[in-house]
């Protein structure tokens, strides 16, 4: 990076690479060949037994690029970066946060054995300097967990940085990272750009996954192995930090398991009553749902009313026959809303994706799974969650979605794609005892691909004739999952992603009497003081007209 | 009398806001020590209202001293007691609580009238704004519980599920049958100890032990970290997913006190191979005879119990496995 005059306004001070602490070496080599090599490999080529299988390659430390750092692009980066690293892991990827089951000093130990895996030059070379950054500091001194009120004038700015710099070109009009299919790592293996939507996956930010600071680290130092650059010198540390405000006012508030490192799944899927008819429309306001929990980020009073979006975590289908090992999809959003006057339930189902499949062979599909025959099952029991079994067979609604006119490496588009909708109906009982239904009962009432997200309206009548149609009773828990599948990554049949047992209810409509009671119930209890106050007085005036005898105290 | 009474009423609201948002988090460190714990803390916290209430000379009324005693306790219950007891069971132990606070005020007569004077005289309207105050809140308060009964609130169904189920007597994998009470490991060759310090891939030539460990966890680190981990503890990629969740190897309630026989039937026919008790539904686990050979999955087995350090349970009294081999012959299948 000998080109870089310095143009930002902290200049860095230069200083040689930490070099390696050879004591350590020993110690270090052993906890590496029992924790890392299964992944990094024996020789940290990235090539370890699982590396084939792993959709973000483990990192290749031969060239001693590292991607989280605070010293500038194309540098080796500090000691504590690493042990950063390791000790928080790489959220979104393979990569564990081994700080919570190895000691500080192990992590030391096997930080300072990797670099010297690193072949093509060396923390020793004293020639190999590091310019460690200043990022300046949060402006606003927003909060953890979830650095809420960054001013939204800051976040417009941003916005305007984001147009000027044309990250769009990589990450998407909307930042879903759906703007470049044809990236390749430094390593040849296809890449993808972050998905500013979902920041609880950004490497780098375990633990405080909505901190704008992220951000401006990533901007200021470039991910090194990655096409993404660093901007020190096309964009001040103001506008860095303006940046960072709009790329985090896009990432949902959730709460995040503090485990798993997710958004914590809602089990419990609402259907909300409606008055009337349901709208059919994606773009009604009545389907208009914030992404944000509203017990986090409050909504705005005019969708007060409408339904929630649950989360519902999806994973590769790696049980049987041709496994998923790298899904392009971990997670949906559902939001629900039924009817009486409608007789119809309505599931908007929608999620992330990249670029869509133009292949009719390979259609992209969402499917909803529900067990055919509910009333036969007893207490908590299901069919088997993937496809059903012999004895408990599935109802399956699958939404296959063509994209029309479209092509993965479009320029951002506001307006989003049409896509044609087919749905099938199978009975599932087993992986292998699939059998389509004649004639239908669910529909796709509406749907759209924007800008990196794709979302189906799913509606069918609550009570159909189908022997093996679920019926939907109201008041009750239905079990249901999800299944999906990306036909850009030639998913097909049982190579899809995958949720677990989610449960559904349809909420019946607010009781009258949740408007009177409460008043009555006050108006009773205002009634109860008076008396309890005539008593008392009654009581006292007894006392002291002498009717009645106090308790005497014995002296 | 009042003010000294509303003085000792600010001691109590101050000292237990201050106590408990600045002195609680210091006394709940990581890791708690005999001085540094939740418990010190609590009696520090009592000792304080004592000791304030003495020095001041405020001498609270009974009534006061009936309401400080069973927030007390409440609090407690709530707060301090570790680790965190169910609902029921705190109702259960505040009726207990209230009825204590109950016998303390109703000793002897002069003590309970005490306790009712100052209800008394707020009912009557002796202490007249206290009066309004209640009288006014009451009613709202039962009007918002009644609003609060009547809101249809939904909770997902709680399911319990048997995590360690009893396993057949036998189970037939890959067309062989295996009495699961005398299955062993074939490749359970040496004592795993003797391997701590080992390197995979770098001592296959040397130790076949360690080859057996390498491959192992070679086929470990193929199929099972998505769920499993990369540290074995259950927290893989795709673990947030699932429900039941992925089991734990570190944990010391899952392959440290299973027999590998038990882990072989268990690895061999996944999810659906559960009893119903154990949700074979919802398991994620696949049954991995269809992708894995017998000879894999022992040694992923093997790996497992060499890389958490936990050795697995056996009902051998005396000898090693190695040692029964040298009186019986080793059994087919080990090397």
């Amino acid at each position: 990076m000998a080109f870089c005059l310095l143009a930002s306004p902290v200049a860095a001070a230069e200083q040689p690479a930490d070099p390696v602490k050879k004591d350590l070496l020993e110690k270090g080599k052993k906890v590496y060949f029992k924790r890392c090599v299964w992944c990094h490999g024996v020789e940290g080529g990235g090539d370890g037994p699982s590396a084939d299988r792993l959709a973000t390659r483990p990192r290749n430390f031969i060239q001693g690029t590292f991607k989280i750092r605070q010293t500038d692009s194309g540098e080796l980066p500090l000691e504590e970066d690493l042990i950063r690293t390791v000790k928080n892991g790489l959220p979104g990827s393979a990569m564990p946060p081994w700080g919570e089951f190895l000691s500080e000093g192990e992590i030391v130990a096997v930080v300072n054995f990797v670099k010297t895996l690193i072949q093509d030059r060396s923390f020793d070379d004293e020639d190999d300097t590091v310019n460690v950054q200043d990022f300046g500091s949060n402006p606003w001194g927003t909060k953890e967990p979830y650095h809420l009120g960054i001013p939204q004038e800051a976040i417009d700015q941003g916005k305007e940085v984001f147009i000027k710099n044309k990250c769009f070109e990589c990450h998407g009009g909307e930042g879903r990272g759906d703007g470049n299919p044809t990236m390749k790592d430094d390593w040849g293996f296809p890449i993808v750009a972050a998905d500013w939507q979902q920041c609880w996956n950004f490497r780098g930010s375990r633990r405080h996954h909505f901190d704008p600071f992220n951000v401006v680290r990533t901007i200021s130092t470039g991910l090194n192995g990655t096409p993404m650059p660093n901007f020190k010198d096309q964009i001040t540390i103001e506008d860095r930090w303006k940046l960072a405000a709009f790329v985090n006012s896009l990432c949902p508030r959730k709460k995040i398991d503090k485990l798993t490192n997710k958004p914590v799944p809602d089990f419990l899927i609402s259907s909300k009553y409606t008055e009337g008819k349901v709208v059919p429309k994606i773009d009604d306001p009545s389907w208009h749902i914030p992404d944000d929990d509203p017990k986090i980020k409050p909504w705005d009073e005019e969708f007060k009313d409408n339904p929630k979006k649950h989360y519902i975590a999806m994973a590769g289908q790696i049980t049987r026959g041709k496994r998923n090992f790298d899904p392009q999809t971990d997670n949906l959003w559902v939001s629900s809303r039924w009817s009486a006057e409608d007789n119809a339930v309505y599931y908007l189902l929608e999620y992330h994706l990249r670029f869509m499949s133009t292949d009719p062979e390979y259609p992209d599909a969402v499917a909803m799974q529900w067990p055919a025959k509910l009333q036969d099952l007893f207490g908590a029991e299901k069919p088997y969650f993937i496809m059903g079994d012999s004895k408990k067979p599935v109802d399956i609604w699958k939404a296959n979605l063509l994209v029309q006119d479209y092509n993965a490496t479009n320029a951002p588009n506001d307006k989003g794609y049409a896509l044609k909708g087919s749905v099938e109906e199978i009975v599932g009982h087993g992986f292998d005892a699939l059998e389509k239904k004649e004639g239908g009962q669910v529909e796709i009432v509406d749907s759209i691909f924007k800008q990196g997200r794709v979302k189906v309206m799913l509606k069918r009548s609550l009570a159909t004739e189908g022997e093996m149609d679920v019926q939907i009773p109201t008041e009750s828990f239905i079990p249901v999952s999800f299944l999906q599948w990306s036909g850009r990554d030639k998913e097909k049949d049982e190579h899809m992603a995958i949720s677990t047992w989610y449960y559904t209810i349809l909420e019946p409509p607010l009781p009258k009497s949740l408007y009177y009671m409460p008043p009555i119930m006050a108006v009773v209890f205002i009634g109860l003081q008076g008396w309890l106050v005539w008593m008392t007085k009654r009581t006292r005036k007894m006392y002291d007209e002498g009717k009645v005898i106090r308790d005497i105290i014995p002296k | 009398m009042m003010n000294k009474t509303f003085m000792s009423f600010i001691v109590f609201v101050a000292g237990l806001l201050v106590f408990h948002n600045v002195v609680f988090p210091i006394f709940t460190p990581k890791e708690p020590g005999w001085i540094l714990n939740r418990y010190v803390y609590y009696l520090a916290i009592c000792a304080f209202l004592i000791i304030a209430n003495i020095a001041l000379r405020l001498k609270p009324p009974i009534s006061l001293n009936a309401l400080v005693v069973w927030m007390m306790g409440w609090y407690f219950y709530k707060y301090i007691l570790y680790p965190p007891i169910p609902w029921t069971l705190f109702i259960t132990y505040m009726m207990l609580w209230s009825i204590g606070t109950f016998l303390y005020i109703s000793q002897d007569a002069e003590t309970f009238r005490e306790f009712r004077k100052p209800i008394v005289k707020t009912i009557v309207g002796d202490y007249k704004i206290a009066r309004i105050v209640v009288f006014i809140a009451l009613p709202c308060l039962v009007g918002w519980g009644t609003y609060q009964a009547i809101f249809p609130t939904f909770q997902e169904p709680v399911e319990l599920r048997t995590v360690h189920p009893a396993p057949p007597a036998t189970t037939k994998v890959h067309g062989k049958s295996y009495t699961l009470e005398t299955a062993r490991n074939p490749f359970r060759i040496d004592e795993q100890d003797n391997y701590k310090d080992s390197f995979p891939f770098l001592d296959v030539d040397k130790h076949e032990y360690m080859k057996n460990v390498t491959e192992g966890g070679t086929v470990f680190f193929e199929n099972c970290h998505f769920c499993h981990g990369d540290q074995l503890n259950g927290l893989g990629m795709f673990s947030h997913v699932f429900n039941p969740t992925p089991a734990n190897f570190i944990d010391p309630g899952t392959i440290a006190m299973l027999r590998e026989s038990f882990l072989f039937w268990r690895v061999s026919k996944g999810g659906p191979g559960l009893p119903n008790e154990s949700t074979p539904w919802s398991s994620a686990m696949p049954p991995w005879e269809e992708h894995l050979t017998t000879e894999e999955m022992w040694k992923v087995i093997l790996f497992e119990y060499w890389y958490t350090g936990w050795h697995p349970r056996t009902f051998d009294t005396e000898e090693s496995y190695v040692g029964q081999w040298e009186k019986e012959g080793k059994p087919a299948g080990a090397h």
